[in-house]
This record gives C-alpha cells, structure tokens and sequence, in this order.
C-alpha cells in the first residue's frame, strides 16, 4: 500500500504535466459559489458595473490641459472598443508588447499629456472595466496567432518554475490540483477571463497583476515591480492558456 | 479521478522494472539524522507548529487528527498514522526536504542552513517529536 | 470619484404596483477596525445613512454600520402612485455626502 501511494505521487505528474485539456477549463465564474454568480449575473447588483460607470464618465471627460477625452479621438466606446480586451496584451505599432493597463497610460501620456494614472488606481481600472466591458461574450484570442509566441513561451517558462520559500510553481497548483482544498480555499484554474475583477476579499477593484501578486507573495516569493516585462509575458501566457474562453468581465470573484 | 487512472497506469508500466527503482522502494525511503539543537524536541510544541496558519501551515494541504481546526486542506495525504508509516528520521527528512524523495512534490522545503528558512532546527524537531506520536 | 447607480424599472408601471427599486454606490466603507502593514489604524470611513424620497417624500432609509460590505448595495419595495422623481442621498463620515436620482414613470 505505501509503495502503491508513492507510484501514485510519482505518476501524478506526468499524468498531468500536459495542463488542462479544452474541453475541461473551467473559468474562475464557473467555478466559484452561487451567490457570487448571482452578484456577477446582475450588471445592478456587480460592484464592478460601478467601475464602468465611472469609466465612462472618464472616458468622455477632456483633461484641462485641453487635450481631448478618450473620446476625442475612439469616438463611441462601445463602437471603437469593441473586442479590444479579448486581444490584450497586444503588440504595438512601435513594436512594444502591452497589457491593457500600459496601453491606456500610454494614451493618458502621448495624447493627454497627463501624468498617466498608476496602476491599481481607481481611475485607470475604471477606465479598464469600461473597456473591457465590451468584449464581454467574446473569445480570448490567442496571443500566439497574434505574433506573441516568444511571450508565451516566456510567459509558460514562468508558470512552470518552482517559485519562492514554499517552492512552488503556478502550475503545481492551477494545472495539477485545481478544485481541490487549500485550507477552506478551493484551487481555481487560473484563468484570466474577468480581469478587471471585482474581489470581496479585497472589497475593491484590481488587475490580474495584484491577483498575481498575492500568489507570490502566498508561495513567499518576491513580487516583480508593478508592470514589469514577467508579469506581461505570465499575463500572455494565461490568456494563450484561455484562448477561446469567453470573457466575462468585470467579473466578481470570491 | 485522473490521478487514480494515471497511478494505476503507471503501477502496472512500472511492475516489470520495480526492482530497478531500488531508491524509490518504500524502505529506501532516506532519513534524516537529528539535526543539532539547543533543547530538547517538544512534542506539543511541535503540534502548535504544524496547526499555526503563520508557521508550519501544515492544514492548508493536509488533514489530521485536529478537530478544533476548520478547513483541513486536501492536497496532501491526512497527517494521521503518519508515526505508524514513517521512521522518525524519514519523517525528518520529508520536513526537511521531501524533493530529495520525490522531485514533484509540492510539499515545501521547511529547513535550509543557507538562510531563508522556514522553521529552525528546534521547530523541525519539535514537528518531527510530534508526528511520531501520531500512531493512529 | 463617487460613482452611483440606480435601477428603476423600465416595464410599464401603473399606479398601485409595488416595484422594486435598486442602488449601489462606490464606497470603501473602511471599518476602523484594520491595520497597515505597519501598524497603523485605517481610520474608520463609512457612510451612516441613506435616505430615498420619492415625489419628494422618504419612503425608504437605512443605517449603516461597519459590518455593510464595500459598495453598499439595496434593493427594496415601494408602492407606485404617480410619476415623479426617486431621490437617493447617502450621508457617512467625513462629510461624505452624495445625492443621485431617477424618475419613476407611472402609465395609467
């Protein structure tokens, strides 16, 4: 029997090593409580709809300096910014690979001329949710078919790599133990599907970068500074791991 | 449920060359000698350690026979019998280093002589005094 | 930037109907009770009070404590009887104040 066991701890890693087959991803949505998913299912009762509002307040707002609001030059929001977030992070026309975050800041930057707003604001994840609002339904596209294979690999290298004090990977965790118990914590896949999210453990708004930062932290490993390149590449790698997931952001997540 | 499909696979591939694995057999399993101390091990000590949330945090992945404790974890084999299935110096060197007995565990390195570590040399042997008592 | 939301029903109303009107506002609501990193208190920040006044009269208010979660949400019941403005005003700490509102149309 106890030789049998440790087969099975052995066995267990290849078995699963490959990640998770399509057909059985499960979102962060579907995977957490009812009573979550119903906060999330009614856009009034969503803390995250609060964001897009003022996201859409921002959006149309002139800076003082004169320059125009982000609809001074996109126009309509949900004309221009439709299925945006479903193919960030994206390469830029300079050549620069971005997520949406830093996209923004650039904008808020070059043609605001403002002092971009920092991430995990309020302001700049508002302006984020009133984005990404309008790819909500759509498919993650695959960064890999949008010339970001490098980033993947990257970004897969990453999650791959045994991580901090405890020693730990993402994948030991998100590939190979999903659903089940981490203290009172049920294992989610790790798909980011809802980012900007709502989280009642924070009773705020935030990015996929804070989320990924309190894993690190969780293994005691040190975080990379806030937009950092490896957040990115990680960022890249999840969604080529989702592609073809819908999104369901702003989402609401335990 | 894939993970027992893919053990019993792997039990029936590895049946043939089992004895070639001599360093996996259950009692080449290594041990660990007692690490110096300044005091004598502690059992009770040692079950305060693995219960903390902030120390050994042993419950986020293992259950037990703890029953004031909410939320056992299920990542990892129940901690009880653990004194029945191990040697005290295996149980050591599982706390100490348990990839050094499986590459892939997920179970964390809890000792290191280099800094960075996560219990003392007292507290390895306080959790180790403990787990031996846990026959049942 | 204080951000609030407000759902009065689109369907056709007639007078008598109970609808059932929703709010949601951004608010931290810090309980007082939690510490930074290093130490220090997070000062209690909370709203205490929201009123709703519909056709300019209170028909709805609730106190608030620290145990109400971020965003305070409510959803409650009023009886139509004619068309006319749906007041919300939150009061909390710090002079927090925010007013916000919605009309309620009866047909018939």
């Amino acid at each position: 029997m106890r030789f049998f066991i440790f087969l099975a701890l052995i066995a267990a890693v290849p078995a699963l090593a490959q990640g998770i087959a399509p057909q059985d991803r499960r979102s962060g949505f579907e995977t957490m409580g009812p009573e979550a998913q119903a906060m999330q299912r009614d856009d009034f009762s969503n803390p995250a709809m609060l964001g897009v509002a003022a996201g859409e307040a921002a959006w149309n707002s002139a800076p003082a300096n004169g320059k125009p609001a982000c609809s001074g030059c996109h126009g309509d929001i949900n004309a221009t910014m439709r299925g945006v977030d479903a193919r960030y992070p994206a390469r830029q026309a300079n050549g620069a690979v971005m997520d949406l975050t830093g996209r923004i800041q650039t904008c808020q930057s070059q043609h605001q001329a403002i002092t971009p707003e920092p991430r995990e604001s309020a302001g700049l994840l508002a302006l984020q949710a009133a984005v990404a609002l309008r790819s909500r339904g759509m498919q993650i596209e695959a960064p890999a078919s949008r010339g970001l294979s490098e980033a993947v690999s990257r970004g897969e290298a990453l999650y791959r790599q045994r991580l901090g004090q405890l020693n730990l990977s993402c994948a030991q965790c998100h590939d190979d133990h999903w659903g089940r118990s981490l203290g009172g914590t049920r294992i989610p896949q790790g798909h980011p599907t809802g980012y900007p999210i709502f989280r009642l453990e924070w009773q705020a708004m935030g990015s996929l970068q804070r989320r990924l930062r309190n894993c690190f932290t969780g293994v005691r490993a040190e975080p990379f500074p806030a937009g950092a390149s490896e957040w990115i590449d990680l960022e890249i790698y999840l969604r080529q791991r989702a592609a073809g997931m819908a999104s369901d952001a702003p989402g609401v997540r335990p | 449920m894939r993970l027992s499909a893919g053990a019993i696979g792997f039990a029936l591939l590895l049946a043939l060359p089992a004895a070639a694995q001599a360093p996996m057999a259950s009692g080449a399993v290594p041990e660990a000698a007692p690490l110096p101390v300044s005091r004598p091990a502690d059992p009770a000590s040692g079950r305060k350690i693995v219960v903390e949330r902030r120390r050994g945090f042993c419950l986020l992945c293992h259950s037990g026979p703890f029953p004031e404790e909410r939320f056992h974890g299920d990542l990892a084999p129940s901690l009880a019998g653990t004194g029945s299935r191990w040697t005290e110096g295996q149980i050591r060197a599982r706390l100490i280093g348990s990839t050094a007995i499986n590459p892939e565990t997920i179970m964390p390195p809890y000792f290191r002589k280099d800094g960075g570590t996560i219990l003392t040399a007292e507290e390895i042997e306080d959790v180790t005094a403990f787990l031996t008592t846990l026959r049942d | 930037m204080t951000t609030a939301m407000i759902l009065v029903p689109r369907t056709p109303i007639r007078s008598g109907d109970v609808v059932m009107l929703k709010a949601m506002i951004s608010h931290p609501m810090e309980t007082g009770y939690r510490r930074t990193e290093n130490g220090e208190e997070i000062p209690r920040n909370i709203i205490r009070r929201m009123i709703c006044r519909y056709d300019g009269v209170e028909v709805f208010s609730v106190e608030m404590h620290q145990a109400i979660a971020a965003n305070p949400f409510m959803s409650f019941g009023v009886v139509a009887t004619k068309t006319g403005p749906v007041e919300f005003e939150w009061v909390g700490d710090n002079g927090f104040r925010h007013r916000q509102s919605a009309q309620l149309t009866v047909t018939g």
